[in-house]
């Protein structure tokens, strides 16, 4: 339990020990409750004669005091921003180099420096995140979509189509990610950031696909789920309220990891030569070229690889904070 | 009558082979009549309860034979669609868990304005309206304020009184509970049974209970079928059964229950355990648990005897009754 309810209710035995268990493990105090909520805005009136708040304001509520989801929000958004008017924060442009100056350290007016063709680090490192965020928002997006849709029909349905899906992603999981990525990628000759969103959606769909049919599997075992049923639910709305909200979490947890990981993917399978391709300019593409001067000038792989490793990480930090204030279990 | 259950029979496809969990039951309920259907776990009332409800999971569940006629219509030879729309419009069900039977993310009056949304239609604002209304009825204090609270707020008597008022949102006229106090402290139960009944006078419904709660079933059942591997083993009107009854089973039930005058003595419990499905006994299904089990029972299955004594009908599934019944 995040916070103390009322300083009066933890004093009383029955119900503190009640307050340490999972949500709701009040039945040990039942007895007392009883009589006690009697009263109007009782022990539990902790809403009481506040406006009655959907699932998602009260996420919304919880996140707004939570620092971790703050900082990874401006974090992101000031990514998104600079991804859409890299010119905000960068005059010059990307692929303006100047061989003159390969491997120059930090100087006025380019604050990171050079890399080895002479491009200025620090605008290329602005304009890297627009590549970035680009293919971790649409891969994490087709990923989800695709694979939430398939896991969680199969999910709810079983039998078959199950079995089918189940097969299906067996086989998917077997392609190990960068062998498929030199493999299948090698054969692309455009420089746009597509087929690499494709090869993404291609071999992640099956991981989404596999935790949302879990998770369906889970909720639709519920009582409630049965309960509905039992009170003329249809099967669409049975999916939609009640197993859905249920079972979205994970997803949303992976998919938020996982779009971290992709922009990391990216990064890999463009230093490997089979990503994204000049003059598409992204952070994987100089981590690449920089890492043989790492000794001589360790300036030209560490901006880059910092702004990866920051992004990643707030990517990480807001699923997980999201993930917490979706569970109403845990307030 | 409002319900009819004719000679249901249900089983189960497992991998081990086939259950046969419900195997003939015959009981009708009546308008505003309380029907308690008592058992062991795996006697197969809560099944021929969601036969019943139509919420059975089908595969590995199979209706393979029998009628539920309810208002005179068979229900077993309706569509999907139109079973839905009696779901909780005509008969509803309330379940033994509150806590698990409500759904932790949406918020309660949510919950039981949806009753109004999926069956009436209603907008958003009438359905909370109507929540409130509902939250009142089963004296849920504070009713307004929080409406809008979710289930982990409530303590389990007041999670099983929305329960109820979800399953009376929309007055139906047969109301199935499955153990509704079983997840309860002794005092809350006698409050929720309380309540349930008063508001089955109230809107004349007809009312299944299935407990394994002898107590219970005293103070609010008109009448009792006792269940025992798939099968209703006796039929009474309440008071007789507690009188005398005419199936040992029964009488083994009964004489489980503790008592004050027993103090010190050891508590009767009716020996060996129930059949497994998979292999129900030949003969009567109760014959290797039965204080009176002769050659007879061994190989005779028992029909559903006429044991009436008083003008109220009376049966007994059991070769020999009137032994138990005088005995």
């Amino acid at each position: 339990m995040p916070e103390p309810l009322e300083p009066l209710e933890s004093y009383d035995e029955g119900r503190a020990i009640a307050s340490t268990g999972a949500g709701g493990a009040s039945d040990l105090g039942t007895a007392e409750a009883e009589t006690l909520e009697k009263t109007p805005g009782g022990p539990e009136g902790t809403g009481a004669g506040k406006k009655p708040r959907s699932l998602w304001s009260d996420a919304w509520h919880d996140l707004r005091r939570n620092p971790v989801f703050i900082i990874s929000a401006l974090v992101i958004l000031f990514l998104v921003v600079i991804s859409i008017w890299p010119s905000l924060i960068a005059s010059g442009d990307p692929l303006d180099c100047d061989l003159a100056k390969a491997q120059e350290g930090s100087q006025p007016g380019h604050p990171f420096g050079f890399n080895g063709q002479g491009c200025d680090v620090y605008t290329r490192v602005v304009y890297g995140a627009r590549t970035s965020v680009t293919v971790g928002v649409c891969a994490t997006l087709g990923v989800a979509i695709l694979g939430g849709v398939l896991g969680g029909l199969a999910g709810f349905y079983g039998g078959t189509w199950d079995g089918i899906l189940s097969r299906i992603t067996d086989v998917f999981f077997a392609i190990p990610v960068v062998l498929g990525g030199l493999v299948l990628l090698s054969v692309v000759t455009s420089s746009t950031v597509w087929p690499v969103i494709g090869f993404m959606v291609l071999l992640g769909w099956p991981q989404i696909s596999r935790i949302a049919r879990g998770s369906v599997i889970t909720a639709k075992q519920n009582d409630y789920v049965q309960a509905a049923r039992a009170l003329g639910a249809s099967n669409s709305r049975m999916m939609l309220r009640h197993i859905t909200p249920n079972a979205v979490a994970p997803v949303i947890v992976v998919a938020t990891i996982a779009l971290g990981t992709y922009i990391a993917l990216e990064a890999t399978l463009s230093y490997l030569g089979v990503g994204l391709k000049p003059p598409t300019v992204s952070w994987g593409i100089d981590i690449s070229s920089a890492s043989q001067y790492i000794r001589n000038a360790p300036h030209m792989l560490l901006w880059p690889a910092g702004a990866l490793a920051v992004t990643v990480l707030a990517f990480i930090m807001l699923g997980d904070a999201v993930r917490d204030a979706l569970d109403p279990k845990l307030r | 009558m409002l319900l009819e259950v004719r000679d249901l029979h249900v089983e189960f496809h497992t991998r081990e082979g086939v259950a046969k969990a419900v195997n003939g039951v015959d009981y009708s309920v009546d308008a505003g009549e309380t029907l308690a259907v008592l058992g062991e776990s795996g006697s197969g009332k809560s099944v021929t309860a969601q036969a019943v409800m139509g919420i059975l999971d089908i595969p590995p569940g199979r209706i393979s034979g029998g009628e539920i006629l309810f208002q005179g219509q068979d229900l077993l030879k309706l569509k999907e669609e139109e079973r839905r729309k009696v779901r909780g419009a005509k008969m509803a069900m309330i379940f033994q868990d509150a806590l698990s039977s409500l759904n932790p993310v949406i918020s309660v009056g949510d919950q039981l304005g949806e009753m109004f949304r999926v069956h009436r239609g209603m907008s958003r604002k009438d359905s909370r309206a109507k929540a409130v209304e509902l939250m009142d009825r089963v004296r849920i204090p504070a009713a307004k304020e929080r409406v809008g609270q979710y289930p982990h707020q409530f303590s389990g008597g007041m999670r099983q009184r929305i329960m109820i008022a979800m399953a009376l949102a929309l007055e139906p006229e047969l109301i199935i509970a499955d153990e509704p106090t079983t997840a309860l402290d002794v005092t809350v139960q006698a409050q929720v049974m309380e309540l349930l009944a008063e508001l089955q006078r109230e809107l004349n419904m007809g009312l299944i209970l299935i407990t394994h709660d002898l107590g219970v079933v005293a103070d609010v059942a008109d009448k009792i079928a006792v269940m025992y591997a798939g099968k209703i083993v006796e039929q009474a009107p309440v008071h007789e059964i507690y009188k005398a009854p005419a199936h040992p089973y029964t009488r083994g039930l009964l004489d489980s229950i503790p008592r004050l005058d027993q103090k010190g003595q050891e508590l009767y419990a009716i020996k060996g355990l129930p059949p497994n499905l998979l292999a129900i006994p030949p003969g009567c299904s109760f014959n290797p648990r039965c204080p009176l089990a002769r050659d007879r029972c061994r190989t005779d299955v028992p029909p559903l005897y006429d044991v009436t004594e008083s003008p109220v009908p009376r049966a007994s599934a059991c070769h020999f009754w009137k032994e138990c019944l005088h005995g």
